[in-house]
């Protein structure tokens, strides 16, 4: 499984929706809150293994920034 | 099941969100009816002050029994324990906050005692299986105000429904005992009365603690009874001969020693005590004995017995955890939790408030209105970015934006709340548009939830009404944009008073007042406007 893929994957647990996509953002997705933020990033942590600071997580706002932030750190 | 949590941290990735709705941070103010239970857990908050730090736990006791004695005595109410999950100590004798928490632990303890509906739950039997540093993870506390590191949730999902799986089940009355190899090791036939393992060095050892355990059991209420296949002569004389019998004939309420089936004997037992065979806990080292009774008499408990002597403690404490934890007290005990709980609330050197209006005004409450400039300029357009739920427009604006606003004449003010457990900051904030010399527009109002629950919206808000009238307004205009996150503030300018002159297609509200007269404000709330 790609990395994309795998993300997709996690943010469909985490958001507990089935039509995620590549599209998804905080702004189009109301279940993407700060709350669920939190878990989507502890989750990330988990499954690839790395630290994210405040920061990072704070630019994480979208899926495409995620990946880009994912690829940085691996 | 529809269940309320009043909480002072974020819990939610902790209890989900199935059927669950949680209070403000440290918010009492709303005690919803419509939920079939209530959920109680509070953490101690992050203070570097102890003494303050002390006080505002102690608090905590005020504000459960504020919220106890408004909700139905007939739902549950659960309280966890508090524990304290970063101690800091900056010496070596500090106890002000332990003893805090351990009173406030006794209250919630009692009230679990007096009433029905309350369940106390020991939340430090979950944290004590981890580390310090893994049960609080600072990087995600400071995001999100999470105690408990985000990464327990699945591990505190599976504890707490175990627990809640214990507390809905009926307590048991009765433990069934074999003897031979279950209340002593080796065959009493075989060995003789100072042949079985009973006292002295392991395994004996480990059968004398199990006994003791099993008699305090008796002690407790718990109705002992024999079931076993033996010769009732061998069996009595055993009692009455090896030194080391703890249990003895006295102890058990009813014996059934014969060579008869455990099905047929365990039924015999219950029609004579008088109970149903659903409150009867078997216990048997024989799994044929123990399949036997699952299989004839499904509604009696029948768990599995250890295999080794040294596991019997600790199948004790499952036992008396799942089984027959014990919420009957005797006189004794009542006496003394209540000398307990009048040294708790002494400690405890509050006001007491019987109500929200000495509730609100024992927290000293500060709040402070302040012009925007050069250095709360940065906060005041965070805000603007962050805040979802108490936001009636939820525009966004960046620190340009909001200079660029003051420059153009807008009325800017940050509010910063203190009480007296500590200083909050800014944390709110109005934008005042001026539309022409006697007319102003509320572009932006927003609150950080964690000050939610003190009508602190409502006293923000009519004191800023009041500066506008002083300064010559005379109309206002405000509106109520709706998004996924801001429900809660729909109907806020209503409740203020303003009327509502139109309602648009997506929701949108707009609001038009008059500025004719000086709104009063509880005087529970010290304002200064800067």
């Amino acid at each position: 499984m790609n990395l994309e893929e795998k993300v997709l994957e996690i943010m469909r647990e985490v958001f507990d929706l089935e039509d995620i996509t590549i599209d998804v953002s905080q702004k189009n997705c109301a279940k993407w809150d700060s709350l669920h933020h939190l878990t989507l990033s502890s989750e990330l942590e988990d499954a690839f293994d790395l630290d994210l600071e405040p920061e990072e997580i704070a630019e994480m706002t979208d899926f495409s920034r995620v990946i880009a932030m994912l690829k940085s750190k691996l | 099941m529809k269940t309320f949590v009043f909480r002072n941290q974020t819990v939610e990735p902790f209890l989900g969100s199935d059927g669950m709705t949680y209070s403000g941070y440290d918010d009492i103010s709303h005690v919803p009816e419509d939920v079939d239970r209530y959920i109680w857990f509070y953490q101690v908050p992050v203070n570097a002050d102890s003494i303050q730090l002390s006080e505002e736990v102690a608090s905590f006791i005020d504000k459960l029994d504020l919220v106890l004695n408004r909700v139905d005595v007939t739902k549950p109410f659960i309280i966890f324990s508090l524990e304290n999950l970063f101690q800091l100590r900056l010496t070596g004798n500090e106890t002000a906050v332990a003893e805090s928490v351990t009173a406030f632990n006794r209250h919630a303890m009692q009230l679990s005692i007096e009433r029905n509906n309350v369940k106390w739950v020991d939340f430090g039997e979950f944290t004590s299986r981890y580390d310090a540093s893994t049960l609080m993870n600072w990087k995600y506390y400071l995001m999100s105000q999470m105690m408990l590191n985000p990464k327990l949730a699945d591990d505190f999902q599976r504890w707490f429904q175990r627990l809640d799986e214990e507390m809905a089940l009926k307590r048991k009355k009765c433990l069934v005992l074999d003897l031979d190899n279950t209340l002593w090791g080796g065959v009493l036939g075989e060995d003789g009365i100072d042949g079985i393992k009973l006292g002295g060095d392991y395994p004996g050892k480990a059968y004398s603690y199990w006994q003791q355990s099993l008699l305090q059991l008796s002690r407790n209420g718990v109705i002992l009874t024999v079931c076993s296949k033996n010769n009732e002569a061998d069996v009595v004389e055993a009692w009455e001969k090896n030194p080391h019998m703890v249990l003895k004939r006295e102890h058990f309420s009813a014996l059934r020693i014969n060579w008869r089936d455990k099905a047929t004997n365990l039924r015999e037992l219950a029609d004579e005590l008088n109970i149903g065979l659903d409150s009867m806990v078997f216990l048997d080292d024989n799994p044929t004995e123990r399949e036997l009774v699952k299989q004839m008499l499904p509604e009696v408990t029948v768990p599995d017995f250890p295999d080794k002597p040294y596991q019997l403690m600790v199948f004790f404490k499952q036992l008396v955890e799942r089984y027959f934890r014990i919420y009957r007290v005797t006189e004794e005990d009542r006496a003394k939790t209540q000398q307990y709980h009048a040294n708790a609330m002494r400690k405890a050197e509050m006001g007491r408030f019987a109500d929200m209006e000495s509730y609100l005004y024992s927290l000293d409450l500060q709040l402070e209105i302040i012009p925007a400039d050069e250095h709360n300029l940065p906060r005041i357009a965070q805000m603007t970015q962050k805040t979802n739920q108490f936001n009636l427009t939820t525009q966004r604006y960046s620190e340009a934006d909001v200079k660029q606003r003051l420059d153009n004449g807008w009325h800017i003010y940050g509010m910063s709340v203190s009480d007296r457990f500590g200083d909050n900051g800014i944390t709110g904030t109005i934008f005042l548009e001026p539309v022409d010399e006697t007319t102003v527009n509320i572009d932006t109002l927003l609150l950080s939830c964690r000050i939610l629950g003190k009508g602190i919206e409502d006293a923000f808000v009519k004191t800023v009404l009041n500066v506008l009238r002083l300064d010559g307004y005379r109309h206002v205009t405000a509106a109520y944009l709706p998004t996924a996150k801001n429900g809660q503030t729909a109907d806020f300018y209503d409740r203020m008073g303003m009327a509502c002159s139109a309602t648009e297609a997506d929701g949108t509200k707009r609001y038009d007042l008059a500025l004719d007269h000086v709104y009063e404000i509880q005087n529970y709330y010290n304002i200064k406007v800067l």
